[in-house]
C-alpha cells in the first residue's frame, strides 16, 4: 500500500515536472501581458482569449500593432514569425524526405549486402555522431559559405541531413537486421534485384522504423538552434527557433506573444507524435530484442 | 529443365573453407539430395547453386550456360526455405503470384496461374489469408506454390520439412515426391534427415566437412557405404562398428587392422551358413512392429533389431546368426570401405 502511494506521489511529481512548463505555456498564451506578469501568477487564464494568436496572424498589419496597446505591444520582427514557420516546415520536410532516400539505401547496403569495408562504414557513420555539434559549427560555416549557401534554406537542409542521417541509418540498420534474412533470399530468388528487395521486402516491413526515423529527422530540424543561428542571418531563411529567440532579446519582452508563438511552434511536432505514436515506440525499440 | 554441373565449387569465409572443391553433376530431371550433419556444407552448396552465396572458386553450369557469377534473380531457379520465408505483408495469393508479378505477367494470367497452383496444393480456400493466419503445413504449401507457379527448371529445397511435425512431414514428403514426378524438373534437396533422403532421392550426396563422402543411389549408400562416416550416418539405429567382437570375413587379409560393421537388422536365428554370436540381452525395447535389443557379446555391445515374435527377456542368453556377406568391412586407419 505504502509502495503504491509512493509510486503515485512520485509519478504525479514527475508528470508535473515534465508537463508543467508546457501547461504554463498553454495557459499564458491565452492571457494578457499584465495577467502573465501578475504576482501571484494566474495559473489559469482569468479572461482567456485568442488575442495573442490573432496578433501573430496579423503581425504584418500595422493597424493591429497600434491596437495592441501598451501591455500588448508587438516585438520588432513579429512579422517574420509566420514566414519562419513556413521556413521551418520546409526545412523539416526536406530533411525528412532526403533522410528517407539516403537512410533507406544506406541502411539496406550496410545491413543486407556483404561488401568489403561494411563494418568500417558502419562505425564511421556512427562515429560522426560522437562529435558535439558545437565543434562542427565553424568548419561547417566555412564549407557552407564556400558552397555559396549561407543564408539559405539549402544550408540548413544540408547541415541537418548530415546531423540526422547517422542516427536514422542506425535505426534502420537495427530494424533491417531484425527482418528474417530468408525473406531477402526468397525475394532474390523470386526475381528481385537489390532495388526490388528494398522495395518489396524491406520498405513495407520497416514502416515503424521509417516513421520513427522520419519523426526524428523532422523534429531535430524543427528544434535546431545553433546551426540555424550561425548559418542564416536574414528572415528569408531563418527558422522558428531563431525568430522566437529574437523576441526575447529585445529591451522588453512580450511574454504573451512569445508564448503564443511557442504554442504554434510545438503544435506540428505534437500532432505528428500523436498521429504516429504507435509506430514511434515500436521503431525506437527496434532491434533491441530479436523477435 | 536443366542439368547442373558443379566443377571444383569452393566456398571460403575468411580462413574457413565451408565447401572444398566440390564436383557434382546433377542430371536433368534428377532428384538429388544433399545429406549431412549440421555444418557439413550442404546448405552452403545449395546457396551457391541458388546464387545466394558468392562462389569463391570453381565453375557452376546450368546445362552449358556458365552461371557462376550470375545473381540469383537471373538464374531462374525456385527455392523453398526451412522457415517458409513467406512475405508477411502479402496474402497467400499475392505470395504465390509474386514471382510472376516481378516478371511482368498480366494480372489476369497471374490470377489464373495462382488459382491453378492453389487447386493443386489445396490452398484455394486460403488465398485471401495472410501467412500469420496459416498453420505450418499450410505455410509450407504456400512456399511450394510460390516455387512451382513459374515452372522453373531447377527447384532448390533447404530442409523444407524440418519445421513440421512428424505426421505432416510424411504427407508433405509424398507431396514433394508427387510434384517431382509431375514436373520432372531438376530438384536439389538439402536435409539432415536420412529418411527424407532415402525416400525422395534418385541419388544422394552424403557430405561431411565440406566434402562429398559418397555419391550414389539410396540403395547404394545404404548397402555399400563408402566409409565409416556414411555407414554410421545412415540407418537407425546406427550401424554397429567394432574392431573386435564381430566375425571377420574370410577374405579379409590376416593382419590388416579393420573395423567391422553390422547393420542392426542384419541378424537372424542361427542357421546354415550363418556365424552364430552368443551374448546376454541387456535391454529390450519393443517398437511395435519389431523389437530393439542391446546384446553384449564379450566386451562389445551390439544394437540389434529383431522380429517382434522373438520374445526375448532382459538378462537371458541369446544366440543370433550373422551372414558374413552382410558385414561391412572398413580399413581401421583410413575408415574407407574394403571390398572382397
Amino acid at each position: 500500500m505504502q509502495r503504491k502511494l509512493m509510486l503515485g506521489f512520485f509519478s504525479v511529481l514527475f508528470v508535473l515536472y515534465v508537463a508543467g512548463p508546457v501547461l504554463w505555456l498553454l495557459s499564458s498564451s491565452l492571457q494578457q501581458e499584465s495577467e502573465i506578469t501578475a504576482v501571484p501568477p494566474n495559473w489559469l487564464p482569468p479572461n482567456p482569449g485568442l488575442h495573442n494568436f490573432t496578433a501573430i496572424f496579423t503581425a504584418g498589419d500595422s493597424a493591429e500593432y497600434a491596437n495592441r496597446g501598451l501591455s500588448g505591444f508587438l516585438p520588432s520582427g513579429a512579422a517574420n514569425l509566420l514566414p519562419s514557420l513556413y521556413n521551418s516546415l520546409q526545412v523539416g520536410l526536406w530533411v525528412a524526405v532526403l533522410n528517407l532516400v539516403f537512410a533507406l539505401t544506406a541502411a539496406y547496403a550496410i545491413a543486407v549486402i556483404d561488401f568489403r569495408g561494411r563494418r568500417a562504414t558502419l562505425y564511421t557513420v556512427l562515429a560522426t555522431r560522437v562529435i558535439p555539434d558545437i565543434a562542427l559549427v565553424v568548419p561547417l560555416f566555412l564549407v557552407i559559405r564556400n558552397l555559396g549557401l549561407i543564408n539559405s534554406i539549402g544550408a540548413l537542409v544540408v547541415t541537418y541531413l548530415a546531423v540526422t542521417l547517422p542516427f536514422t541509418v542506425f535505426i534502420l540498420i537495427s530494424y533491417f537486421e531484425g527482418i528474417p534474412r530468408d525473406l531477402y533470399r526468397a525475394s532474390r530468388i523470386d526475381g528481385c534485384g537489390h532495388w526490388g528487395a528494398l522495395r518489396h521486402v524491406y520498405l513495407p516491413l520497416s514502416l515503424p522504423a521509417l516513421v520513427a526515423a522520419l519523426m526524428f529527422a523532422f523534429l531535430t530540424s524543427w528544434n535546431e538552434f545553433l546551426f540555424a543561428l550561425v548559418l542564416t542571418q536574414s528572415a528569408a531563411a531563418q527558422t522558428l527557433p531563431i525568430i522566437i529567440a529574437g523576441f526575447v532579446m529585445d529591451f522588453t519582452t512580450s511574454f504573451s506573444f512569445v508564448n503564443a508563438a511557442g504554442v504554434i511552434a510545438i503544435l506540428p511536432p505534437v500532432l505528428l507524435a500523436v498521429l504516429f505514436q504507435r509506430y514511434i515506440v515500436a521503431g525506437l525499440t527496434a532491434g533491441a530484442v530479436k523477435g | 529443365m536443366a542439368a547442373i554441373t558443379c566443377q571444383g565449387l569452393t566456398k571460403r569465409y575468411g580462413g574457413v573453407t565451408a565447401v572444398q572443391a566440390l564436383d557434382l553433376a546433377i542430371a536433368e530431371g534428377e532428384f538429388m539430395v544433399l545429406l549431412g550433419p549440421s555444418g557439413c556444407g550442404k546448405t552452403t552448396t545449395l546457396n551457391m547453386i541458388a546464387g545466394l552465396e558468392e562462389i569463391s572458386d570453381g565453375t557452376l553450369l546450368f546445362d552449358t550456360r556458365d552461371v557462376t557469377r550470375l545473381p540469383p534473380h537471373k538464374r531462374e531457379v525456385a527455392m523453398v526455405f526451412q522457415s517458409y520465408a513467406l512475405y508477411p505483408n502479402k496474402t497467400v495469393a499475392q505470395n504465390i503470384g509474386f514471382p510472376l508479378k516481378l516478371r511482368g505477367v498480366a494480372p489476369a494470367e497471374i490470377a489464373r496461374a495462382v488459382a491453378e497452383v492453389a487447386e493443386q496444393l489445396e490452398l484455394t480456400a486460403l488465398l485471401e489469408r495472410r501467412p500469420n493466419q496459416l498453420s505450418g503445413g499450410q505455410r509450407q504449401r504456400v512456399a511450394l506454390g510460390r516455387a512451382i507457379v513459374r515452372h522453373p527448371s531447377v527447384f532448390l529445397m533447404d530442409e523444407p520439412l524440418s519445421n513440421l511435425d512428424a505426421t505432416l512431414r510424411l504427407s508433405m514428403r509424398s507431396l514433394i515426391k508427387r510434384l517431382h514426378h509431375k514436373l520432372r524438373a531438376t530438384f536439389v534437396y538439402v536435409t539432415h534427415d536420412q529418411a527424407e533422403a532415402l525416400t525422395l532421392a534418385d541419388r544422394i550426396a552424403v557430405m561431411q566437412g565440406g566434402v562429398i563422402q559418397q555419391l550414389d543411389t539410396p540403395e547404394g549408400i545404404y548397402e555399400r557405404p563408402a566409409n565409416t562416416f556414411v555407414a554410421s550416418f545412415l540407418g537407425s539405429p546406427q550401424i554397429n562398428l567394432l574392431r573386435q567382437g564381430l566375425p571377420r570375413p574370410g577374405w579379409v587379409p590376416a593382419g590388416r587392422e579393420v573395423v567391422i560393421g553390422l547393420r542392426p537388422e542384419d541378424v537372424a536365428r542361427p542357421g546354415d551358413g550363418l556365424v552364430t554370436l552368443s551374448g546376454r540381452v541387456e535391454l529390450v525395447s519393443p517398437l511395435g512392429s519389431e523389437t530393439q535389443l542391446e546384446l553384449s557379446v564379450g566386451e562389445a555391445t551390439l544394437t540389434l533389431r529383431v522380429p517382434k515374435d522373438w520374445r526375448v527377456a532382459e538378462g537371458e542368453t541369446l544366440d543370433v546368426g550373422v551372414d558374413p556377406a552382410r558385414l561391412h568391412v572398413f580399413d581401421a586407419a583410413t575408415t574407407m570401405r574394403i571390398a572382397p
